[in-house]
């Protein structure tokens, strides 16, 4: 009888639909802890409590703040250009939801494995630019259109060290899927690509915070002088989803920098492994690399958009173009170690 | 750089200045144009209420024009109908983020038309607030440059230290805020018993801690120094020229500081340094800031070491009326020299009353030094400057 | 650009300042009292004045600009500091409703604000000015000049009876 139950639900189109449920279940979850986990961070750092008033000790803060914005008005600027203003939030949600759909939790629970899933990645990420450019046009403001050029640019100029970044590890996994990422890595943390490819993953550590515009690059978004850049003119929901985009893509982002560098959901050490269970471990690495992001966010100034501009070419480029060499050239003389 | 021709015509006298000041365009071969950025006066980090018209060229600032008056109290006027004493709580007002100096520049000059003497303990007491107030001015002048730099968190560091310092004065004056304490001819009332205790007590945490807080994480920040240095840099011509004073000035290079270059109250009794730098930029502001702040720490231990015994308010007639003439009195506030011209026509309110607030003076600088920069730049450069819309619209 | 400041003792330098303008501009009313210069001029000498004090003495700092209306007649004054202690001050007297003086931006280029400022508050029309624009009050449709004594705010007449 569960046979039965269980040959039904993986053919389609349950299994897209419940899959694409998971995604979204998954995708504003991580936004919406995210959130809170930001506030109550950020508090701590500064010397004081985050929100604390929404019982328990404030960890229901997202679901006071959702309530808050479905009941807010969406408004949209007299002479926008209305079908590119509410579609900029829709673009800039697409790679935030979709890319976790090639993400290996545990061994044999992603939902599709894609045998060219960094390139899948690396292909809807720049959707993302995009929905910042449509965001910033469409609202037909100055600063908003500052805040999308900067925004353009910054995601553009980020995105060649994040894909140079991954090409190490396709050499030395001889594959573009993320299972086979994965598996490739097991035996320990000693067998994590991170040790071997520290500098690629550097620069994919630097350009995934770029991607995700938050501190130190948050110049689309530039607070302090053109308040709210890009994103100045939404309200309500529309605001809601774009802030909730930029959490999952930052979620994302950790995620990715987790599978690849990190093991996935590999275990540290072989007796520690959970079986399917070791969704626990790449949470737990996953959520490690979101508190960096929270943690560097609130402690460091931002940089100006030329100073930004310096650092994702003439540094970021340069260094995963050597390690790339580096990485191919070790892989030829020493074939032995990495099969 | 592309070549840019320039059509300008200028504003006749008292021309409309709501929209645009100059009908001055700048074309290129591409034909490009400059927008017009409305930065202000709802904005975050404007210092208060300003509004800066500024034309920018992509992300360079080619004209800046600040239109200020949004926070224009007429305090000037209301001074001439209030008695003497009642002008000191509007003094309070005008730069709140140093109120102490404010209030003392003000009976300064009245103590100046008066001719009356100060007891050397009221001396003392107003040294030790407006030293006190220096401290809580000049920490959050240093978290605010980061706050606009995008570095959230120093500012609430200052805030905490200032919070302490304001709960001192509460001690003291009765009042967070807006205190008046300082009178003419002396302080309101003497120290609580046990209030020098209790600022030495917070001296001595605030020198093991500051650098801890302000230093350590700030000055090495490789993004800050590519942010501030460089940045608004300015030579000591072009400061002294532009009327610059105080810490803008001093980080150029020229140790201009009215405490020890026309010593007023107790200054003479009491030893410290003159902060200066030689860069100019906004790093150096900076610097100047920290520098200053632990000068003002050695100040409040000698004053509290030599207090010295005595009445608190001089031989003041009840009821002010000052003789036909004119008082100056000036100061060395945090944001550089705050003078106060006080005309008397032998009533009991003052005929005229002009204050020469230094962040109003300071602002010309903005206008002259933005062209040419970045738009992300002008946070740092008001950072050197930092004004307070109090001081600035008076 | 290196800027010296004056060296020395206060000792003698308001007398030298006052020999130095006395020697270039026969003034009347011209007197030390302690640390402070007072000087009384003519309204069209100003600029000339302030010249001597900047070029030839080396007095750099212009402080403020005060202009008081006393009801037929506006005094301004012009506070220079030597930024060693010494004042120069420069008192003088416009005759009549519409004043009208020199600037004397090209000479201390700090008094274009301060300057615009004492047209927006009363009016004085500043002969050359590059750019003055009210800095206060609105520029569009507000024609009065507040600081005037005969622009009267309301609580004056509260106070009326108590005096």
């Amino acid at each position: 009888m569960i046979d039965t139950l269980l040959g039904y639900y993986n053919q389609e189109p349950f299994r897209f639909l419940s899959a694409f449920g998971a995604i979204l279940f998954l995708t504003l979850n991580i936004a919406a802890i995210l959130t809170m986990s930001e506030r109550k961070v950020a508090g701590y750092i500064q010397g004081r409590f985050g929100p604390n008033r929404v019982w328990p000790r404030g960890l229901l803060q997202p679901a006071a703040d959702v309530v808050k914005l479905f009941t807010k008005e969406n408004l949209s600027p007299r002479g926008s250009d209305l079908w590119i203003f509410l579609g900029a939030p829709i673009a800039m949600f697409i790679p935030a939801a979709t890319i976790w759909l090639v993400v290996p939790f545990a061994p044999g629970l992603v939902i599709a494995d894609l045998n060219i899933a960094l390139l899948f990645f690396i292909s809807i990420t720049s959707i993302g630019a995009l929905g910042v450019i449509m965001a910033g046009y469409g609202s037909r403001s100055n600063f908003s259109l500052l805040g999308a050029l900067r925004g353009a640019g910054q995601l553009i100029s980020y995105e060649v060290p994040l894909i140079l970044s991954l090409l190490g590890i396709t050499i030395l996994s001889g594959s573009m899927s993320l299972v086979d990422v994965v598996d490739a890595q097991a035996g320990g943390f000693w067998n994590w690509y991170v040790w071997f490819q520290l500098p690629m993953f550097i620069a994919f550590y630097v350009a995934g915070i770029a991607e995700v515009k938050r501190i130190p690059f948050d110049l689309p978004e530039g607070e302090s002088e053109i308040v709210g850049g890009f994103m100045v003119e939404y309200s309500g929901m529309t605001w809601a989803l774009i802030q909730a985009s930029e959490f999952a893509l930052m979620g994302l982002m950790s995620a990715m920098g987790v599978t690849l560098f990190f093991g996935g959901w590999q275990p540290p050490f072989e007796f520690l492994d959970l079986g399917t269970f070791n969704w626990i471990w790449f949470g737990l690495k996953t959520a490690l690399i979101m508190f960096t992001f929270l943690w560097i966010r609130w402690t460091l100034p931002r940089l100006r958009m030329d100073q930004l501009m310096d650092l994702g070419w003439k540094v970021l480029v340069p260094l995963t173009i050597v390690w790339l060499f580096v990485t191919a050239g070790v892989v030829l003389v020493f074939p032995s170690f990495f099969g | 750089m592309l070549e840019k021709e320039r059509v300008v015509e200028s504003a006749a006298l008292g021309g409309r200045a709501t929209d645009r000041l100059t009908n001055a365009y700048v074309r290129d071969e591409f034909g490009l144009e400059t927008i017009d950025l409305n930065v202000g006066p709802q904005h975050p980090a404007m210092h208060g209420l300003l509004r800066l018209i500024v034309e920018l060229d992509g992300e360079t600032i080619v004209r800046c024009d600040p239109v200020m008056g949004y926070l224009h109290r007429c305090q000037e006027k209301i001074a001439e109908n209030r008695m003497y004493p009642a002008v000191i709580p509007m003094t309070d007002r005008l730069d709140y983020f140093a109120n102490m100096h404010m209030e003392h520049g003000y009976c300064l000059a009245v103590e100046d038309l008066m001719g009356l003497e100060i007891p050397p303990r009221a001396d003392a007491i107003r040294v030790l607030m407006c030293e006190l107030m220096r401290l809580a001015s000049h920490m959050p002048s240093i978290g605010f440059l980061l706050l606009e730099l995008g570095a959230f968190t120093p500012i609430l560091y200052a805030f905490r230290e200032r919070e302490r310092i304001q709960s001192i004065f509460e001690a003291v004056t009765g009042a967070r805020m807006m205190f008046h304490y300082i009178r003419i001819g002396g302080v309101k009332a003497d120290l609580p018993e046990d209030i020098p205790e209790k600022i030495w007590e917070y001296i001595e945490s605030l020198e093991a801690n500051f650098e801890r807080d302000f230093v350590d994480l700030i000055q090495g920040n490789e993004i800050f120094q590519t942010r501030t240095r460089g940045i608004g840099k300015v030579t000591q011509e072009e400061a002294i020229e532009m009327g610059l004073t105080g810490p803008p000035l001093r980080c150029t290079g020229v140790d201009f500081d009215i405490r020890i270059d026309y010593p007023y109250s107790w200054y003479s009794n009491v030893a410290f340094d003159v902060i200066t730098d030689t860069e100019g930029d906004a790093e150096a502001a900076y610097r100047v800031r920290v520098g200053e702040i632990k000068q003002s720490i050695k100040i409040v231990k000698q004053v509290l070491e030599k207090l010295p015994e005595g009445a608190v308010m001089g031989d003041v007639p009840r009821r002010i009326r000052p003789s036909e003439g004119e008082g100056f009195g000036r100061v060395e506030s945090p944001r550089g020299e705050f003078a106060v011209h006080v005309v008397s026509d032998g009533s009991d309110v003052p005929y005229r009353v002009h204050y020469r607030d230094p962040s109003f003076v300071n602002m010309q600088f903005l206008q002259e030094i933005l062209p040419g920069h970045y738009l992300p730049d002008l946070m740092p450069i008001m950072g050197i400057v930092d004004p307070v819309s109090g001081g600035w619209d008076k | 650009m290196e800027v010296t400041l004056p060296q020395g003792d206060l000792e003698g330098r308001p007398e030298r300042y006052l020999e130095g303008f006395q020697s270039r501009h026969g003034l009347e009313d011209a007197e030390v009292e302690g640390s402070v210069v007072r000087l009384v001029v003519e309204p069209r000498i100003v600029p000339a004045v302030l010249t001597t004090a900047r070029e030839a003495l080396g007095i750099k700092h212009l402080s403020f600009i005060t202009v008081v209306d006393r009801e037929g007649s506006f005094g301004l004054t012009y506070e220079l500091l030597d930024l060693r202690g010494v004042t120069v001050r420069v008192k003088t007297t416009i005759e009549g409703e519409e004043p009208v003086i020199d600037t004397v931006t090209r000479i201390y280029p700090t008094a274009n604000w301060h300057e615009r400022e004492a047209y927006d508050m009363f009016g004085v029309a500043f002969k050359g000015h590059p750019d003055l624009r009210r800095v206060y009050m609105w520029q569009d449709h507000f024609d009065h000049h507040p600081l005037l004594k005969s622009f009267e705010i309301s609580t004056k007449r509260t106070f009326e009876g108590l005096r």
